[in-house]
Formats: C-alpha cells, sequence, structure tokens
C-alpha cells in the first residue's frame, strides 16, 4: 500500500469532520459545550494503541462498522464524565443501568453522526452494528487493533474532544481494518502523486524507536537511572493542529533546528516535576533555592543536547546520511506556545506535517519525557525514496561516538 | 421515542457568562457577553476586537503573516484573518467605525537566525498593517517578548486578560 499526502489530508479531514458532527450532536442532545480540539491519523504498534489512556477509568461505546471500510470505532469518555451526561439527560441524575442507557443513548447518536460523515464524503455506504457499552481501565477499554500478516503496525484515526469548562475529554477511536483502508487510500491517491510506500513509513518509525532507545541510553548513562523508551509513533495532522498536541501545560526543554535530508525542528519536553527530577540526579551537590533554578536548566540543556544527539544518530545510520543541529535552546514556557512558532516555521511551506513523536520513562523516579520532530515533509519523503527497506536494522548507534 | 428540545438541557448557571474557546486558525464573534478565550500563543497572534456600542466582541487565533503565502483556512494568516473578523463582527451587527481592537503574543521565543525575522514579528507587523488599512485603533498590545501567552476576552466590557508562564496577568 502506498499513501499519499493528498489522501492523508483528505482522510484527516474525514476524521475531523466526523468528530465535529458527532460533538454537534452531542450538544444539540445535551447542551454540553465541547470543542474537537485534535484530530490526527497515527501509524504506531499494534501493541502501543491508547497507551496516551493508561491509568485512567472510562466508559464507552463501541461500534463495529462494515461497508467501504471494515473495522472498529469507539468512543471513550472519561468515567468522570458519565455523571454530568446523566444529569444532562435525565434532569436530577440517576445511576446504574440508566447511567448506562444514557451514555449508550449518546454513544449512538454521536457515532452515527461520525459514521454517516466519512460515507457521505466516500459516496458509499458504512454498516455499523448496535452500540455496545464498556467500563474499563486504560487501553483496555478499546477494541482490539487488527492483525494483519508482517504488518505489526496499524493506522489509526484518534481524535480528542474537550468538554469547555469541565476539564473532561472524550476520544474517539477509529481501528480500520488494513486491506479496506489500503484499497480506499489507493482509490483517493492522485495518479504520480506524493506516494510513500507504507513499509517505509513503518521502517522510519521502526528507526526512530531505535533513536530513542538510543536517547533513552544516554539519559542512563547520564544519570545512572534506568530509563526506557516508550511509545513511537508517526502521525500527520494539519498544521494548526500540531502546537495542540502538547497541551496548556509548562515544560521544561531544549529545541534544536536539524539539518539535512530532512531538515526540520526537534523537542525534547520534560513537565515540570520531572525535569526538576532528572536534573537534581545530574547534579553533584544539593541546588542553591527551591524550584528549577540555573544549575537545574544547564543541566536541562546537557541532558536536551545529548538525547537530541541520541535520536538523530539513529536517524543518519538508517538513512546513511549525515544529520547535524544546532545547539539547543532552553525553552521553559507553556508546551503549545513552545511548538506553535516551530509549526509555524514548518507551515509556510507546508499545510499538513507529519509528527514523529516518542515517550521515555523510568519507574525509579517520577520522570517522563517527550520527543517530538517535524521534519520538512517534502524532504521526509524524499529520504523515505531513497530508504532501503533492509537498513532498518543497521540503527546501532554507536554510544563512543557521541561522547 | 426521547425528544430532546434543549429546554431540558439547560447547563448555564444563572450569572455564569458563556465560554468559548477559540483554537489556532480559529476565530469567534458573541453579542451576548461570553468569554472568549484562546491559549498557548507563541509567535502566533491573537486579535480581539470590540464595539461598545453594539457590544459585540471578537476573537482570531491566527499563526502565520499572510494567505498569499499558503493554503488553508483565512483565520490561520494575520491579514485575512483581521478580515475574517472584521466582517463577521459586522455581520453580528458592529459597526466599522467604532471598533477597537487589542492585540497580543508573536513572541520570538527561539532564535534560528537564518530565517530572517521572526514570524511572531511578521505577524504582529501584518496585523497592525490590516488594522490601520481597515481605520480599526489599537488600544492595547502586548506583543513580542520571548514568552508564550493565553488570553480571555471578556465580551461584556471588552477587557483583554494576558496571561502567561513567566510574566504574570495583566489587562489590556
Amino acid at each position: 500500500m502506498k499513501v499519499d499526502i493528498q489522501s492523508l489530508g483528505t482522510f484527516n479531514q474525514l476524521a475531523h469532520e466526523g468528530a465535529e458532527q458527532a460533538t454537534q450532536s452531542l450538544a444539540q442532545m445535551t447542551g454540553i459545550d465541547a470543542v474537537v480540539d485534535v484530530t490526527k491519523i497515527t501509524l504506531l504498534n499494534r501493541d502501543d494503541v491508547g497507551e496516551e489512556l493508561a491509568g485512567q477509568d472510562f466508559v464507552g461505546v463501541q461500534f463495529d462498522f462494515e461497508g467501504a471500510l471494515d473495522g472498529d470505532t469507539v468512543l471513550v469518555f472519561e468515567s468522570d464524565s458519565v455523571g454530568p451526561i446523566t444529569e444532562a439527560l435525565v434532569p436530577g441524575g440517576a445511576d446504574g443501568e440508566m447511567a448506562q442507557s444514557s451514555v449508550e443513548e449518546i454513544g449512538n447518536i454521536m457515532m452515527s453522526g461520525f459514521i454517516d460523515g466519512w460515507a457521505d464524503y466516500l459516496g458509499t455506504t458504512i454498516e455499523h452494528s448496535p452500540p455496545e457499552y464498556i467500563e474499563a481501565t486504560g487501553a483496555d477499554v478499546l477494541p482490539p487493533a487488527p492483525t494483519v500478516a508482517d504488518q505489526p503496525q496499524v493506522f489509526v484515526f484518534k481524535s480528542q474532544i474537550e468538554w469547555v469548562g469541565e476539564s473532561l475529554n472524550f476520544y474517539i477511536y477509529m481501528l480500520p481494518e488494513y486491506d479496506t483502508l489500503a484499497e480506499l487510500m489507493t482509490d483517493h491517491a492522485e495518479p504520480g502523486g506524493d506516494a510513500i510506500p507504507i513499509d517505509k513509513l513503518s521502517v522510519f518509525n521502526e528507526m526512530t524507536t531505535s533513536g530513542t532507545e538510543q536517547a533513552a541510553e544516554n539519559v542512563e548513562m547520564m544519570t545512572g537511572i534506568p530509563t526506557e523508551a516508550e511509545v513511537t509513533q508517526i502521525s500527520f495532522a494539519p498544521i494548526e493542529d500540531v502546537p495542540k498536541q502538547v497541551g496548556d501545560d509548562t515544560y521544561v526543554g531544549t529545541v534544536v533546528e536539524f539539518t539535512g535530508v530532512p531538515s526540520g525542528y526537534l523537542l525534547v519536553l520534560f513537565d515540570e516535576v520531572s525535569a526538576q527530577n532528572v536534573a537534581e540526579a545530574l547534579m553533584p551537590t544539593e541546588p542553591d533555592g527551591e524550584g528549577l533554578t540555573e544549575q537545574h536548566k544547564a543541566a536541562i540543556e546537557e541532558l536536551g543536547n545529548i538525547m537530541t544527539s541520541g535520536f538523530v544518530d539513529g536517524w543518519a545510520n538508517v538513512l546513511q546520511t549525515s544529520v547535524d543541529h544546532t545547539p539547543p535552546q532552553l525553552v521553559h514556557d507553556i508546551g503549545q506556545a513552545i511548538v506553535d512558532p516551530l509549526a509555524a516555521q514548518v507551515g509556510q511551506h507546508q499545510e499538513h506535517s507529519f509528527i514523529i513523536e516518542s515517550e521515555m520513562r523510568t519507574d525509579e523516579i517520577e520522570f517522563s519525557s517527550e520527543i517530538h520532530a517535524l521534519p520538512d515533509e517534502k524532504e521526509l519523503r524524499q529520504a523515505l525514496a531513497e530508504l532501503e527497506v533492509d537498513r532498518a536494522d543497521q540503527t546501532d548507534a554507536d554510544v563512543e561516538q557521541i561522547f | 421515542m426521547k425528544v430532546y428540545d434543549g429546554s431540558q438541557t439547560e447547563q448555564e448557571s444563572v450569572g455564569q457568562p458563556e465560554r468559548k474557546k477559540v483554537g489556532i486558525a480559529e476565530y469567534a464573534v458573541t453579542t451576548d457577553e461570553a468569554v472568549l478565550t484562546t491559549s498557548g500563543l507563541g509567535s502566533c497572534i491573537g486579535v480581539a476586537l470590540y464595539d461598545p456600542d453594539s457590544n459585540t466582541a471578537g476573537l482570531v487565533h491566527v499563526m502565520l503573516p499572510r494567505h498569499d503565502d499558503g493554503e488553508g483556512a483565512r483565520a490561520k494568516f494575520a491579514d485575512t484573518g483581521v478580515e475574517v473578523l472584521l466582517e463577521e463582527m459586522e455581520r453580528a451587527g458592529a459597526r466599522r467605525r467604532s471598533m477597537e481592537a487589542k492585540i497580543a503574543g508573536g513572541s520570538d521565543m527561539l532564535d534560528f537566525s537564518e530565517n530572517g525575522s521572526s514570524i511572531g514579528s511578521r505577524n504582529a507587523a501584518i496585523v497592525r498593517e490590516t488594522l490601520a488599512a481597515n481605520d480599526v485603533p489599537i488600544l492595547g498590545e502586548d506583543v513580542g517578548g520571548d514568552y508564550g501567552r493565553s488570553l480571555r476576552l471578556e465580551a461584556a466590557t471588552g477587557d483583554l486578560i494576558v496571561k502567561s508562564a513567566s510574566q504574570g496577568t495583566a489587562t489590556l
């Protein structure tokens, strides 16, 4: 299967409009004011689907659908939203079966809007099953991702919907079967367009994983804290949705511009608690003063540099090219405001962007870090065109080279 | 079958203005004293328009300087974003000659110097130029610097409240 930029853009738009339709249905029924924050298409390992839901309780309404597109879709509510939803439908509130049927009813109406949106655009029919109510923790609320022989990675369409003023979120996940999706994408591809074979995108993901592993090893070596690389994924979204990926919390981290093929921007971000913890692990003495001191910031800058090098070297090895980067600039601000100027830079030349995201964590102290890369789209395509798929295993960056 | 006509779903408690969130490349206009918010402005700019005569307020969150340089919604660009907001304000009953503007954002947080002048300052220049061309005065601004901002436009008064992680809160 090949995907081109045009069809990725179209499918993203479809998922977004479907989510908008679903959100409007919700507003009409309940008066709940909600907005679709982000819609993106992500390619990731099937085992990692829904990783971002970890540790939270959810209720969901799941549907199978079949027709021009086959698969499963699920509307996921944070458990805390069940009360307000029920209250909106049944003044005075309700619990037990009544609450469940409220969620089912809302789910049914929202998802009919979502699926009809797709069918309308595709000029065909997509049938869906009656809703099935689910309660679960974390990724278990999602149906198992479809399996495909020789293809460990799957496409997931994901929309995040924010309930304005309630700080509650809803999510719509759509997990299409590979074959029907492949067929549809091929049908909507422009002949001779900017097609990328999916296996190369998968290889790119694998190489990002090894870059992240390298970055995690570097952190471990510097801090002595066992650090693990977690999810690695590549997403595709309109440029104006890119800053929203990070959200409104305050982050500390580093930004570099990388040059070569591809060029682009790379961010290493820590939440404030993680930044403080990991920086202190690097300091020979107790910090002078409270909170994030200049010592902390210097340590983060050093760490950001080491992580960036590890990550970028992972790419360069596979692409057999050199990818250089500027010295890191320290950032400490609202997450979205940090990403915004980078998205704007990239957005001067392209309407959509690939976003490469990976995460690392430790069990020992509260520490997690995210890496986000925004490559130039044309150059990424060029790099992938030149990539030989069997080079993926040559990603063992040599630690000695980095130091 | 249940029929929902909205009457049993009143969510707003009395005295609490409605809150509308404006995303990147989006705008909103209100005539009912809602609070319009937008968050995480880095090099992006939030342009707030207020017409005290008709009590109409609007907010747009623009990302890039000129529509000619790219594709996408009008609200994504500084020039067409200001224009679309002016048009929507008029459609909601505001008159251009009594409109006032307040702007915030357009910071230069990151310096990747080979790209010429920063997107933040170019965004600010185009916003000013477009407002001036439409004879809308700028009554307050908090532009530039090296930090991000979040905005809250109170349509009841036209106050634009600017919040940043490092500089605290200011009212324009």
